[in-house]
């Protein structure tokens, strides 16, 4: 069963995706932001990263860094409010940028895609 | 002495015969010879008669020769001669010593003059020497107005001799005489008070031109009526004065004047006036590279030798009015043909001719005589159309910009070494002005396409930053949208599914609730930025805001466990303002206060009053503000805080600039501090 990271300041967000994606079958965990996540991603071995861009304490690009310097190979999907941070460099490292919707196919569809590859 | 003693002898005869007869008629009386007696008698009558004759022609013949000695002196005295005769006056009488005194007093008079006259011998020398040996011109002119004396230095100086001028009038050596001076001596003859003239131009027949100080004055010697001219030659001066003024005036001219012909039309001025250069004409020519060729770009100078003489005319008359030295416009109006001439004209530069040799080779020429020097071509020849005339070239840094020629068409002076000397001196500094300008102009283009850009620049800004407030207004309202959205499609799972959790429903629905109170607030605060000002009129009490505020987030506080500290000031004046804005305004900066402070922390606000404005200090114990974020913090839609829109203290910004007031971030020691000043009216 494949571990998924929810990197999200939103509280009824994140609780929507972590209901959705184990009911799809993942397990899930949850960072409220980037500061937790890193911590998290320390101590626990996941094989995807949900990440919000604008948190409080730290943003998703500063932890996409983070996380990225721990752990290079783990796939990361940037999912934000913000359509414009698409074309940043900061963001090209992580492996996909979604533009958050009430819609998560597009979100699941890219999840099942990337673990796929990962466990090829 | 002893002959007038005779003469005296001489005057008792008749007494003594008076006497003899008298006996006689005495005797004859008694003796009764009466006949006797009566001859006797007549006698006496007789002798008495001849003896007053006698005696008044002796007098008469004495005396008359010695009053015309005294006469002749006395008329000698009177033509101022006083010594004439060494003879003593005869006699012992009161004449005599008349005589004598007068003779005296003579002689002390001629000593007297004879002692002045070397005085005024030694002066006269002195006086001589001195009108010889100054270095002014003199000039004395009789009452005609005719010249009856000119000194050593104004001869030589002019090239004349005492002898040539000598009953010629001023006019007569002079090439032109300035209205001012004919004036200046009509006035000395009438009023014989002193006339200064300064710095008057004069030119002789001769073509010699100087400018002189000239001071006019009336005599008289020997009854007649004499006018004085004395010339202080100041010509050196006034050229190095002028020069030394032309080339500021040139590089002010420069830095003032935006149009290139001005600067030219000033440096050739500088050529031809007269105390500059004083060259009859001057033309201007500057290289063209892009199309290769030697432009005319500007001409001073006049047409025609009428046109001349009025120009020397004018501009020696606007200097005796004016003391300062001026460039003058001596060709306004003047000098046309030749502007145009100069102006239509260009050499290609790969013409072999003079004007083009001097710009590659950067060396001045000096022509003497073009009609038969073969370095002029009949194309120069025709177009200069004088004899005589000198180009220099117009070098600036390493490089030859152009060329100046300038002759003396009209009065014909030879072109002397140190005018050429003066004229490349002057060419090089020219030169430089020229180049400046152009560098200006550069400059100023180069400043012109950088104003462009940064308008350019300013018109994307403005557009980045409408793209920027879409941007966040955008994320804003996407967050709670996906929320709502999302929590709305598990609605319609839950309800399709066989067995609906009813509590999931209802925490969908809460959420779908929440997002859209969030949403809307986000719309009112938008809403409330772009709001135009209001009109305020009521006056309120800070404090009372600040405490009603304070009542209506009390819960807040305690929940945050946060304390507030008040210290409102007693005095403070009331505020135009609106107070449910003042309260907006205080309650977004107390929510920020509390959001930044852990609990536990403090909050104060304070009221004071400073330089006659009410001062509201709202301070905390929080993290205080980024040192990057200071600058920003009051820009609509900067935000440090996850879930503001970043509109709260653009808000408050707003409101208070509406307000006429001033708003400041700070950070304090521990927290942050922000200032709010509002005028009192009046």
């Amino acid at each position: 069963m494949s571990k998924i990271l929810i990197v999200e300041d939103e509280q009824h967000q994140r609780e929507l995706y972590a209901m959705e994606l184990q009911e799809d079958g993942y397990e899930v965990d949850q960072a409220s932001n980037g500061k937790e996540a890193v911590d998290m991603v320390k101590d626990n071995k996941y094989d995807l990263v949900i990440l919000d861009i604008r948190m409080p304490e730290m943003d998703g690009i500063e932890a996409l860094g983070k996380i990225l310097s721990r752990d290079k190979k783990i796939p990361i999907i940037i999912y934000t409010a913000y359509s414009n941070y698409k074309s940043n460099f900061m963001t090209w490292t992580a492996d996909a940028y979604i533009t958050k919707s009430s819609n998560l196919d597009e979100l699941k569809e890219k999840i099942s895609e990337l673990l796929t590859t990962r466990n090829q | 002495m002893k002959r007038n003693i005779q003469i005296q002898l001489l005057m008792y005869i008749p007494d003594v015969l008076l006497l003899v007869l008298a006996v006689f008629a005495f005797v004859g009386m008694f003796n009764q010879y009466q006949q006797a007696l009566f001859i006797v008698i007549g006698l006496l009558i007789a002798l008495m008669i001849i003896r007053t004759i006698f005696i008044n022609n002796l007098i008469r013949k004495l005396y008359t020769s010695r009053i015309i000695d005294i006469r002749t002196l006395i008329n000698a005295f009177k033509k101022g001669k006083y010594k004439l005769r060494t003879e003593q006056p005869r006699g012992d009488d009161a004449l005599a010593d008349i005589h004598r005194d007068l003779v005296i007093v003579g002689t002390h008079f001629d000593n007297i003059i004879s002692s002045q006259q070397g005085e005024i011998e030694k002066l006269r020398e002195l006086y001589d020497s001195i009108v010889l040996s100054l270095n002014s011109y003199f000039l004395v002119l009789n009452e005609r107005e005719e010249i009856i004396f000119a000194n050593e230095v104004f001869c030589k100086k002019f090239q004349i001799s005492l002898e040539y001028i000598a009953g010629k009038k001023i006019d007569d050596i002079f090439y032109f005489v300035t209205g001012r001076i004919k004036e200046s001596i009509q006035q000395v003859k009438r009023n014989g008070s002193s006339v200064v003239l300064e710095k008057t131009h004069l030119l002789s027949n001769e073509r010699i031109s100087i400018i002189a100080d000239i001071k006019i004055s009336y005599i008289t010697v020997k009854g007649e009526n004499q006018i004085v001219l004395v010339m202080d030659d100041i010509t050196n001066r006034c050229r190095k004065d002028y020069q030394i003024s032309l080339i500021s005036q040139i590089s002010e001219s420069i830095q003032h004047d935006d149009r290139l012909d001005h600067v030219l039309h000033t440096i050739l001025t500088g050529v031809t006036s007269g105390t500059g250069l004083g060259f009859n004409r001057a033309m201007l020519f500057l290289k063209d590279e892009k199309r290769h060729i030697l432009s005319g770009r500007m001409a001073v100078g006049p047409d025609t030798i009428e046109e001349a003489i009025k120009i020397w005319n004018s501009v020696a008359s606007e200097r005796e009015e004016n003391n300062n030295v001026a460039i003058e416009d001596t060709a306004e109006g003047k000098g046309q043909e030749l502007l145009k001439k100069v102006q239509t004209a260009s050499f290609d530069l790969k013409e072999d001719n003079l004007l083009v040799r001097v710009l590659n080779t950067a060396t001045s020429i000096h022509i003497h005589d073009a009609s038969i020097d073969s370095r002029v071509d009949e194309n120069i020849k025709k177009f200069i159309d004088v004899n005589e005339f000198v180009i220099v070239p117009l070098v600036a840094g390493n490089r030859t910009i152009g060329v100046i020629v300038a002759d003396n068409k009209f009065n014909q002076i030879p072109v002397g070494v140190d005018s050429v000397d003066l004229l490349s001196i002057f060419a090089y500094q020219a030169a430089l002005s020229i180049e400046s300008y152009n560098n200006l102009e550069m400059v100023q283009d180069e400043m012109d396409k950088i104003q462009h850009r940064q308008e350019a620049i300013v018109e994307s800004e403005k557009l980045a930053a409408v793209g920027r407030i879409a941007s966040h207004i955008a994320h804003e309202i996407r967050n709670p949208l996906v929320t709502m959205g999302g929590y709305a499609r598990r609605i319609i799972q839950q309800t399709d599914s066989e067995i609906p959790k009813g509590a999931q429903v209802h925490k969908a629905a809460n959420v779908i609730i929440n997002e859209a109170d969030r949403l809307e607030k986000i719309l009112s605060n938008v809403m409330d930025f772009t709001r135009s000002s209001p009109f305020i009129l009521k006056f309120n009490n800070i404090n009372e805001v600040i405490e009603d505020t304070v009542n209506l987030l009390r819960n807040l506080f305690q929940e945050r466990r946060v304390e507030i500290d008040l210290q409102l000031g007693d005095d403070i004046p009331l505020v135009k303002s609106d107070f449910n804005q003042m309260k907006q305004v205080m309650l977004n900066l107390l929510q920020n206060s509390i959001d930044a402070t852990a609990s536990h922390g403090k909050i104060y606000v304070e009221t004071v009053m400073r330089n006659k404005k009410v001062v509201i200090i709202v301070r905390d114990t929080g993290p205080g503000f980024e040192q990057d974020d200071i600058e920003k913090v009051f820009d609509p839609f900067f935000s440090t805080k996850v879930t503001g829109v970043g509109l709260g203290l653009a808000i408050v910004k707003k409101i208070i600039m509406d307000h006429g007031g001033e708003i400041t971030a700070t950070n304090r020691e521990n927290g942050a501090e922000v200032q709010i000043s509002l005028p009192l009216p009046g």
